[in-house]
């Protein structure tokens, strides 16, 4: 795939965005960002509570061109995702799926759908042993199977 | 009403429409979002990428010279092209365009007033269509150095003063202006939100500087405030046309938009941009800093200490 490539696959999302607008009935709603440097993403995620997977997700958000298209397409590729999966994902990896050579230069703007993504599943899994729920499907905790930190992010539920 | 010393140096959206064909005209848009170019651009334009284009990737600087030309010879501009810059963030990163432009020589340059902002207020066309113009040749001729400054260049301008000293005193005639947000000035931020990348091992700033963020010399359309609201916004902080002034922020482009403030717009005559900046500054070891946030951390922590025993020690 090459430079222009990538680039008119991110210009599509930003243009035409999948998985836009707010999900009415979400478990959990966490949003990320920086208002302070335009770049917002408020991820609103369903979980199906018995296998632990992505029911339903969507986001809504304003920003540069990178972090709403890094938005749109990682809220298709979790589409069904095993919650375990996503928390797994490593930033790398995103920066790598979105287009390492264009993104590079905006690494915090490229993983910052991912970062609340998993921030929100980080909601759902506490409001789910406040619950007295589900406690125990999470033994080693959600934050210990992250690979590396997200290059900035900061998080409000 | 007073008008700007240079009014020509800015266009306004009427002016792009009626020229985005001219071929002796080049738009040049220049964004801090990367790929906003490629959502769609005014009809015409071409697209400089700060980072990309204009620095050199291997050593921090800008490209140098020759690299200059065959961009310039690329884009189709030549000697004789007027360039027009426009952007988003209020034309932020079109003022640092326009500095190195201006920096290589560049004369005939101008900035469209309200940038990217104003030209969608006005619902005016878009397209996504890719262009290329003609390639020319370019000679970079007499570069503008006497519009940078190095780091040497600041640390005479202060005085050179011990780095121990608490208290610094700018030389007569001198005037060092801090562009960045209050937080990044009172030392209580080391970076900019969302830029860790460009931040700093040292908080505050360059003693003697005052600050003036960037922003307050544009309004919320993106238009630059009139040169009266900019008069008193700069000789207020003692900012004043007769003296020798050095801008600065993080890494020269927030500053960009000061010094075409205050060199190209209102005609000051010795106005430098040090692109340095503070990830130089508050990089480098033994350099004098002022930090306020640190005098006023330690005020607080003298204030509640317990004051030692005789005897303890």
């Amino acid at each position: 795939v090459n430079r222009a490539e990538i680039i008119d696959f991110l210009v599509e999302h930003a243009r035409s965005p999948s998985n836009r607008g707010r999900l009415a009935d979400a478990d959990v709603i966490v949003s990320g960002g920086n208002p302070n440097c335009g770049d917002v993403v408020t991820i609103f995620l369903r979980v199906d509570h018995e296998n632990d997977r992505v029911a339903a997700v969507s986001f809504e958000g304003e920003g540069c061109t990178i972090s709403q298209a890094a938005a749109s397409i990682l809220t298709e590729m979790v589409s069904g995702s095993p919650l375990g999966e996503i928390e797994a994902k490593d930033y790398q990896g995103m920066m790598d799926v979105l287009g390492r050579e264009v993104v590079r230069s905006r690494p915090s703007c490229a993983t910052l759908a991912l970062s609340t993504l998993k921030a929100a599943i980080k909601k759902y899994r506490r409001q789910r042993t406040a619950e007295g729920v589900d406690g125990a499907s999470t033994p080693e905790g959600p934050s210990s199977r992250e690979v590396g930190g997200p290059p900035a992010a900061c998080h409000t539920e | 009403m007073a008008d700007y010393m240079n009014p020509e140096l800015l266009v306004s959206t009427d002016w792009v429409a009626e020229h985005s064909s001219d071929p002796a005209v080049r738009i040049v848009e220049s964004d801090e979002d990367v790929l906003l170019y490629e959502t769609g651009h005014i009809p015409g334009a071409v697209k400089v990428d700060w980072h990309t284009d204009l620095n050199d990737e291997r050593i921090r600087d800008y490209i140098d010279a020759p690299a200059f030309a065959r961009l310039m010879g690329a884009l189709g501009i030549g000697n004789d092209t007027t360039v027009v810059f426009y952007g988003d963030k209020s034309n932020w990163w079109a003022c640092y365009a326009y500095w190195v432009f201006r920096l290589y020589g560049h004369d005939k340059l101008a900035v469209m007033n309200g940038g990217r902002k104003k030209w969608l207020a006005e619902k005016r066309p878009l397209t996504r269509e890719a262009l290329s113009y003609p390639a020319t040749t370019y000679s970079v001729m007499d570069a503008h150095l006497e519009i940078r400054a190095f780091r040497e260049d600041v640390l005479r301008h202060i005085g050179r003063p011990n780095a121990r000293r608490e208290r610094v005193e700018l030389p007569e005639g001198n005037a060092l202006v801090d562009v960045r947000s209050p937080g990044e000035y009172s030392g209580e931020l080391l970076h900019m939100p969302d830029y860790p990348q460009e931040g700093a091992l040292r908080g505050g700033h360059i003693p003697g500087a005052v600050s003036i963020p960037w922003s307050k010399a544009v309004a919320d359309d993106g238009t630059f405030r009139s040169a009266d609201e900019i008069k008193s916004l700069y000789e207020a902080q003692g900012i004043t046309p007769g003296k020798d002034i050095i801008v600065y922020c993080r890494i020269g482009e927030r500053s960009s938009l000061t010094w075409f403030v205050l060199h190209e717009l209102m005609g000051y005559r010795r106005v430098c941009n040090y692109d340095g900046s503070w990830t130089e500054w508050g990089n480098v070891v033994g350099l004098p800093v002022e930090n306020p946030s640190l005098e006023e951390r330690r005020r607080k922590e003298a204030r509640t200490a317990p004051h030692p025993e005789m005897g303890t020690m």
